[in-house]
């Protein structure tokens, strides 16, 4: 029987709107590098062309689809300047999920990935799932870190890696929802353990409330598109 | 497009109404449900319905060729009902019988052979049987499935009459089937009537929540041996009128017909017209009508209703051809029009209603707008306070509530050069607020200033409740003083403190490198002038060390000590005065040091170990003791004019000469009583120096 997906009109699952899970992101990387517009873009789906240096810890949010899971991510995107960085560590503590960004066109902020990985790793939780990002890929001409090298960093730090632009919106959304997927893996297989303290997710039990008046299919994820990219 | 419009008012809404944005999202999630028709289509797809009262036979007919295959195109889903599938007292008493399979399988051979299908339940109570199959690739869209039964026979529960039932969700209709054998005998219908009652109350689905009632489905199908005969005619008229074809005035007899009319049962429901015989009751094996001795007249028992819909009505029929009960089976075929999702429309709409939900919940986050995001102080020294505004605004749509939160490690929000009123406020949408921020150098901050352990600069982070953070800069310049330098480091300073290289400032207030600067004083030269100048200027003024000084003068007096050793001091004597104490009190160290402030107070009461004490002191820090002594004594020396006492003095020096180490008055709370007992022993421990003679 087909019977596979939760919800529906039997009750039980939720609707679309209700969450499971809570993940906090941290999005760190050197100063213009375009961390504000990679969260802007996943969050509103648009390019904020001119957007000020952020001169504190802005906050962003949006629910996601992994596996057939909603999960609500919780983004701190954190100021790059120098001069904050004392204070922007202690945002580190409790992210499941941290998005270490660098501009492919400014090797200096792809030299100074070593710096933010140890604080990204002294500051986190060792089940921390750290995706690197190579931003402004619309800008080749002005490439000035390779591809592969970036890659090859990635490989030797264990890091997940894409480039993006936050211009175009290319590889935004992969990026999100990859670091969450192997966020929801890590859950799955027991490596990160939800009641630990600083495991940067929350576990929120379906309610109910709202289930049962909705189509199940097409919230449940097995719709046209959605379903090639879930491999769990 | 309206979905839109609707969920966006909720929104707002339910913010307004403080609702949390989750909740909003739920009471949206219950909108989309009602606006279904904008994701799904009207597909029709092919339902047969089958009946069939077959008096405890075996299956020993082929069902296919005269019944379920009877039609061109293979439907999409059968369900077939039977009754009576087995008459004995084992089936009746233990609900077993070899029926059940062999009916079964009848019907697996007899669907539709141009299509696959597959069992999707199968119900039994007694001889009462449903069974629904569905096209093999239609499957996957068959959720929810659950079947009930319902006894209305013997004591109103036997199973012998009652209902079986079949519901599941086809794409997005709901669907329930229910075959029926109600109650016998022509004069029976009102137990009928109850029959069908009883089936609607107590066919209860209850795996779900809230349970699920026949009625509850979007499309129903009820069929069964309803058994409601004609009346008020004989056998012999009866079939008299169907050998002339006049259904039409025979129905006018037939009991569910006029039941139904007058609203009594199957309220709601409808029935295709009739044109087929009626499909009871035979000699078993013929098409003859009953020959027996109870020459029952026939009847229209067998039927088919429909509830809900839309669907169009195909075929409403008997099947003669198979003969082998007292009736025939019936069946009726419909095209129903099932809601089924349209994947990109459903999408489309669902992603535009994520997307607005999760903008509108970043759109509805804490925003406020500050004037500024450095906050500069200009330039400060020792007791200097500087007030600067920083305008916060709330500029988002819910009331914010702001603090100055402490950083990590951080035992206060802000330091302690730096206090801000208010640090922490609700303000309402388009509600503004100056907060003060002033800086004061005092004396903890000024001695950790002029080590450079400490610098006027700090990030304070202004956290907005449930919101972000917003770091607010703020710096000024310390213009290094003597006021809050060692004795030490002042002894070595041959010039004021501001002429000296940076380097020696901070080497000698970090007491580094000590040997490349050697003691060029054996006080503190800023000391000396000015002890020298109260000497000098004030030696019989009344209310000495009582009166308060000008800030102004003060002021003048340390930039003076700072920039310049001058002969005279500006200002009036009680301000040098003053001056002096806040010297003393703001020494790095105190002249009795910090590490002899217990054993000085244990000794006070005892001028020798007094003496001791000092003897062990650093030797700068005992010629500024012996020189304030002296000092001290010589004022005494006019008391007829300046009214100076012993006690009074020694109170006054020996509360900033004899001091606790910063270190050690956090760790304790002291009570009044402990701290009037410590003022004594300061006292007494000056004292002894005024009143006794003594050698230095």
């Amino acid at each position: 029987m087909a019977n596979s997906v939760s919800g529906g009109q039997g009750g039980g699952g939720g609707g679309p709107y209700n969450y499971s899970y809570i993940f906090k992101y941290i999005i760190i990387g050197d100063m213009g590098v375009g961390k504000s517009c990679l969260l802007h873009q996943f969050t509103e789906k648009k390019f904020m062309a001119d957007c000020p240096h952020t001169i504190g810890v802005e906050f962003g949010t949006r629910i996601i689809e992994v596996c057939g899971q909603k999960i609500k991510l919780q983004i701190w995107d954190t100021a790059g300047q120098e001069r904050f960085r004392a204070v922007t560590r202690s945002y580190y503590r409790g992210a499941a999920g941290a998005l270490m960004v660098y501009d492919i066109t400014r090797r200096s902020t792809y030299n100074h990935l070593s710096s933010w990985l140890t604080d990204a790793r002294n500051l986190t939780n060792p089940n921390t799932v750290i995706y690197l990002i190579g931003n402004k890929s619309d800008l080749e001409a002005q490439r000035d870190v390779t591809y592969d090298e970036a890659k090859m960093f990635a490989e030797e730090n264990g890091l997940m890696f894409i480039e993006a632009s936050a211009k175009t919106g290319e590889n935004v959304e992969e990026a999100f929802l990859e670091t969450a997927k192997k966020i929801y893996q890590n859950i799955q297989d027991g490596s990160l353990d939800l009641n630990a303290a600083e495991s940067g997710v929350q576990h929120k039990p379906a309610s109910g409330a709202a289930g049962g008046q909705l189509p199940h299919r097409l919230g449940g994820g097995d719709s046209g598109g959605n379903k090639s990219d879930c491999a769990c | 497009m309206s979905l839109f419009y609707v969920s966006d008012c909720i929104l707002r809404d339910s913010l307004a109404m403080d609702a949390t944005p989750v909740v909003a999202r739920e009471r949206v999630s219950r909108q989309m449900a009602m606006h279904e028709e904008q994701y799904t289509d009207l597909k029709p797809f092919r339902i047969f319905i089958g009946s069939w009262n077959v008096n405890g036979q075996s299956a020993s007919v082929s069902l296919g060729e005269y019944w379920l295959a009877s039609d061109p195109t293979p439907p999409d889903i059968y369900a077939i009902g039977f009754q009576e599938l087995d008459l004995s007292k084992e089936a009746f008493l233990f609900n077993e019988t070899p029926r059940e399979e062999e009916w079964l399988q009848a019907c697996v051979h007899g669907l539709h052979p141009n299509a696959t299908y597959v069992k999707i339940k199968l119900v039994r109570l007694i001889g009462m049987m449903l069974i629904v199959f569905i096209k093999k690739e239609l499957e996957e869209y068959v959720t929810n499935v659950a079947a009930e039964t319902v006894g209305t026979g013997v004591l109103g529960k036997m199973g012998n009459k009652g209902g079986v039932s079949v519901r599941f969700d086809f794409h997005n209709t709901s669907i329930c089937f229910v075959n029926c054998h109600l109650a016998a005998h022509v004069e029976e219908f009102e137990r009928r009537n109850q029959d069908y009652h009883d089936i609607c109350n107590r066919m209860v689905f209850n795996q779900f929540k809230p349970p699920k009632f026949i009625k509850d489905h979007d499309q129903i199908y009820w069929f069964g041996d309803l058994n409601y005969r004609l009346t008020d005619l004989s056998t012999d008229s009866v079939i008299k009128l169907l050998e002339a074809k006049e259904y039409h005035l025979l129905l006018q007899h037939d009991q569910l017909k006029i039941q139904h009319n007058a609203m009594k049962v199957f309220v709601g429901f409808n029935e295709g017209e009739i044109r087929h015989k009626p499909t009871y009751k035979y000699d078993p094996g013929t098409d003859n009508w009953d020959s027996s001795e109870k020459n029952r007249p026939p009847a229209w028992c067998d039927r088919v209703l429909w509830r809900g819909g839309p669907m169009k009505l195909i075929q409403y029929r008997s099947h003669p051809k198979l003969k082998i009960s007292d009736h025939k089976p019936v069946s009726a075929l419909f095209d129903a029009s099932i809601k089924v999702v349209d994947s990109i429309k459903y999408r489309k709409l669902y992603e535009n209603v994520m997307k607005k939900l999760d903008y509108l919940e970043n759109e509805f986050l804490p925003q406020v707008a500050v004037d500024k995001m450095e906050i500069s102080f200009g330039s400060l020294s020792f007791r200097d306070c500087v007030t600067e505004f920083l305008t916060i605004a709330n500029t988002g749509q819910v009331p914010v509530k702001f603090e100055f939160i402490k950083k990590p490690n951080h035992d206060s929000y802000c330091k302690e050069w730096l206090q801000i009123k208010p640090y922490t406020r609700m303000l309402m949408p388009g509600e503004k607020l100056d907060v003060e921020l002033e800086v004061c150098v005092d004396i903890i901050s000024a001695s950790k200033l002029n080590a450079g352990i400490e610098k006027l600069y700090d990030i304070l982070v202004l956290h907005l409740d449930g919101g972000k953070d917003l770091f607010i800069t703020v710096s000024g310049t310390y213009k290094r003083s003597c006021f809050g330098c060692s004795i030490n480091a002042l002894t070595r300073m041959k010039l004021p403190v501001r002429e000296i290289s940076d380097q020696m400032f901070q080497d000698l207030q970090q007491n580094k490198n000590l040997e490349d600067y050697p003691q060029c004083w054996s006080i503190p030269k800023e000391l000396w002038i000015l002890v020298d100048q109260i000497f000098k200027f004030g030696m019989l003024q009344e209310d000495l060390f009582q009166q308060t000084g000008l800030h102004s003068e003060f002021q003048c007096i340390r930039d003076t000590l700072d920039s310049q050793f001058t002969e005279k001091l500006s200002g009036s004597v009680h301000s040098i005065a003053e001056a002096l104490l806040l010297f003393l009190e703001a020494l790095a160290e105190p002249v009795v040091p910090f590490n002899f402030y217990h054993r000085a107070l244990e000794s006070s009461n005892n001028f020798i170990l007094c003496k001791q004490i000092i003897s062990e002191i650093n030797e700068s820090h005992r010629h500024v003791f012996y020189h304030l002594i002296a000092f001290m004594r010589e004022l005494l020396t006019h008391s007829n004019y300046n009214k100076l006492e012993q006690k009074l003095l020694a109170t006054v020096f020996g509360e900033v000469m004899l001091r606790q180490s910063p270190e050690d008055q956090k760790s304790k709370t002291i009570s009044v009583a402990a701290k009037q007992s410590t003022e004594r022993k300061k006292q007494a421990f000056i004292h002894h120096f005024l009143i006794n003679d003594f050698d230095v």
